[in-house]
């Protein structure tokens, strides 16, 4: 075996050109795979999160059949709420599962109404303190705060509503809405306190926000909410927490942001197919490199495999030399494609990919996916799981694909190349 | 078959097509080599002699008759078993392209050695042995493209000899060699024949060379025109 690793990798470099371009296409290939899926699973991440954190969370519980109706009087009581506050109390850390928070909810929808006009309003009734500490809401504030000063009544309405209703700072409108009772419309005279820029236009016309004990008492809700959303620290973990949850919660809908945003799950789903269906092209490209190289490698060294043929050298071990170029191959491939993909995405994990390069200075803050506002600047995230799975199809496509050309390098003995005539 | 009997060829013939046209390599051959022989095949370019070494070395089938090596009859061997039988016992010497072009001297002096697996402490010793009798003490770590034609040539000898083969085949050894160390080459041959007892037969059309064999069968358009014993040559066996 020592002859033939020897044997094997002299041969490598007999055309020294010829292996560092095929080590370097397949190295490329590989870097161009990780910092591909880095980039790729980055933005997800960062779309998850911000979609999570601006009025979702990583497990959402609600009452049964809430997702689907969304009436208004399916709430978390009183008790359901003091048995998910003590479970919370009690849940300790599950391997690497930690719940940072968890924020109750309200929501309805009514008509927001100034001297100048009304439109339709998404109430989210929210948990001020608690809710500036885990979503991105504080950070979207463009006019006022988050409800700080000492409005009674306060409001944060979104910039489209503000525009068409010409409020600013300050100013008084009227919330109408069905309350728990469903026979009187109730109304509530609120305060804006701040005005809110979530990116997203289609948001912005309709966003509302309140805190919770105006809309409790507002529209008789009592203790009750519409949904505890909890968040931890990574959204992978989502469906970790959401099975924990619902087992202790039989009765209660428990959903992951993937269930509740169907549509982002599916976007990126499709996403992901495109990036599938690109590296599949690029290790299609690469794949035929390597082929091609090895296979010219064999039909040039046939007078030498002919030669090792007569020498005694079996078939076996002439496919298992050319297999072991092969390997060779993938291993200095993955080695220098593996610091290269992993150098480019440690950078890009740090220091992120502006997307102001690829669009214009008119486009900026307008670029929505899935309905959630991208960020401006991707950041790389790459499992251990993913890099361990691009090495072993780089390195598996390189081997594979040298099996037809050490065949033919087992096949060959042609002893008339040895006449020298 | 009569166990002094190290190789028959009987009745092989051997055509190739060229064209439209059949051409006879070799026209039912028989010829019995026995063990400790010195022989010389001659005979002209395309007289067979390098398609009588390959079949007997295995590397190529008859059309028609069979070739023995001891009891073994060539043609029902598969591609491994004939590589194993080459590995165990035939050496064979190329005119050219002999060695193997990215190890050294020694290292294509032991490939068979290894190949067989030959422990360290005795394939050492040996090829620094060997190397040395052909008269290539110093070049070892030389890969062929920093050795001559001839110095090639006698690593591909020594690789040849380093197994013991039974039998060794070279076809026209010393055709890219001056005279000088063609008779050098053929000196050590002889002197492998004389010491251990192992067979020989090599294709020339060198007289000088021809000469220094115990036995010359020359063949005339793929025929034996002629199969005679060299008086005064020592013949063992």
């Amino acid at each position: 075996m020592l002859l033939l690793l020897k044997l094997s990798w002299r041969n490598l470099w007999r055309n020294k050109r010829r292996t560092i371009l095929t080590v370097t296409s397949v190295s490329l290939g590989l870097a161009l795979l990780l910092i591909s899926l880095g980039i790729g699973d980055g933005s997800h991440k960062q779309l998850v999160d911000s979609a999570v954190r601006l009025g979702s969370g990583h497990v959402l519980i609600q009452a049964a059949g809430y997702q689907e109706n969304a009436e208004f009087k399916m709430t978390l009581s009183g008790d359901d709420l003091m048995r998910i506050g003590e479970w919370l109390r009690e849940f300790s850390a599950n391997g690497d599962l930690v719940i940072e928070s968890s924020v109750r909810r309200g929501f309805i929808s009514g008509m927001m109404s100034s001297a100048d006009g009304a439109s339709g309003a998404l109430v989210t009734a929210v948990e001020p303190v608690k809710e500036r500490s885990v979503s991105k809401f504080s950070e979207k504030i463009v006019e006022g705060t988050f409800f700080e000063g000492n409005y009674k009544n306060p409001v944060v309405i979104g910039r489209g509503i503000a525009e068409k209703l010409e409020l600013d700072i300050g100013d008084k409108a009227v919330l109408m809405a069905q309350g728990l009772s469903g026979e009187e419309i109730e109304s509530i005279l609120l305060r804006i306190c701040g005005i809110i820029d979530t990116g997203t236009d289609e948001l912005n016309q309709v966003l509302a926000l309140v805190t919770l004990p105006d809309f409790q008492k507002g529209f008789r809700m009592g203790e009750n909410v519409h949904q505890v959303a909890l968040f931890t620290t990574d959204s992978d973990l989502s469906d970790k927490l959401a099975l924990i949850t619902s087992a202790q919660f039989p009765d209660l809908e428990v959903l992951t942001w993937a269930d509740a945003m169907p549509e982002l799950r599916d976007a990126i789903a499709l996403d992901d197919g495109f990036n599938y269906v690109f590296q599949g092209t690029i290790f299609i490209l690469v794949a035929f490199t390597v082929m091609n190289t090895l296979l010219m490698s064999v039909l040039e060294r046939k007078r030498e495999f002919s030669l090792l043929d007569a020498i005694g050298l079996s078939p076996s071990g002439r496919f298992r030399m050319v297999m072991l170029e092969a390997v060779f191959v993938s291993m200095m491939a993955v080695v220098i494609g593996f610091i290269l993909g992993f150098s480019v995405h440690l950078y890009l994990k740090i220091h992120g990919l502006p997307l102001s390069a690829f669009y214009s200075d008119d486009m900026a803050g307008e670029f929505d996916f899935g309905g959630v506002m991208l960020d401006p600047v991707l950041y790389s995230d790459l499992s251990w799981s993913r890099i361990a799975g691009s090495v072993l199809m780089v390195t598996s496509i390189t081997i594979i694909l040298a099996v037809i050309p050490a065949f033919r390098a087992g096949r060959a003995g042609d002893v008339h190349m040895l006449s020298g005539k | 078959m009569n166990s002094n009997i190290l190789l028959r060829l009987d009745e092989v013939t051997r055509t190739y097509e060229q064209g439209e046209h059949i051409v006879h390599a070799l026209d039912h051959v028989t010829l019995d080599v026995k063990k400790g022989e010195f022989l010389a095949l001659a005979g002209p370019s395309g007289s067979g002699k390098t398609t009588l070494l390959n079949i007997a070395a295995g590397l190529d089938q008859p059309t028609e008759g069979k070739a023995f090596f001891q009891e073994s009859d060539l043609g029902l061997l598969s591609r491994r078993e004939l590589a194993r039988l080459r590995l165990g016992k035939i050496g064979f010497v190329f005119q050219s392209h002999n060695l193997v072009p990215v190890l050294t001297a020694e290292e294509n002096t032991e490939f068979i050695l290894l190949l067989r697996g030959v422990p360290d402490k005795i394939r050492r010793p040996r090829v620094h042995e060997i190397l040395k009798e052909v008269g290539l003490q110093g070049m070892e770590k030389r890969r062929p493209s920093e050795l001559s034609g001839g110095q090639q040539q006698r690593v591909a000898v020594a690789r040849a000899i380093a197994a013991e083969p039974d039998l060794i085949l070279a076809d026209e050894p010393t055709a890219n060699l001056d005279s000088k160390t063609a008779q050098a080459l053929l000196a050590l041959l002889e002197k492998l024949n004389r010491e251990h007892g192992t067979t020989f037969i090599y294709s020339t059309h060198d007289p000088e060379v021809m000469k220094r064999a115990h036995r010359i069968v020359t063949l005339t358009d793929g025929k034996i025109k002629s199969d005679e014993i060299v008086p005064g040559n020592h013949i063992r066996s």
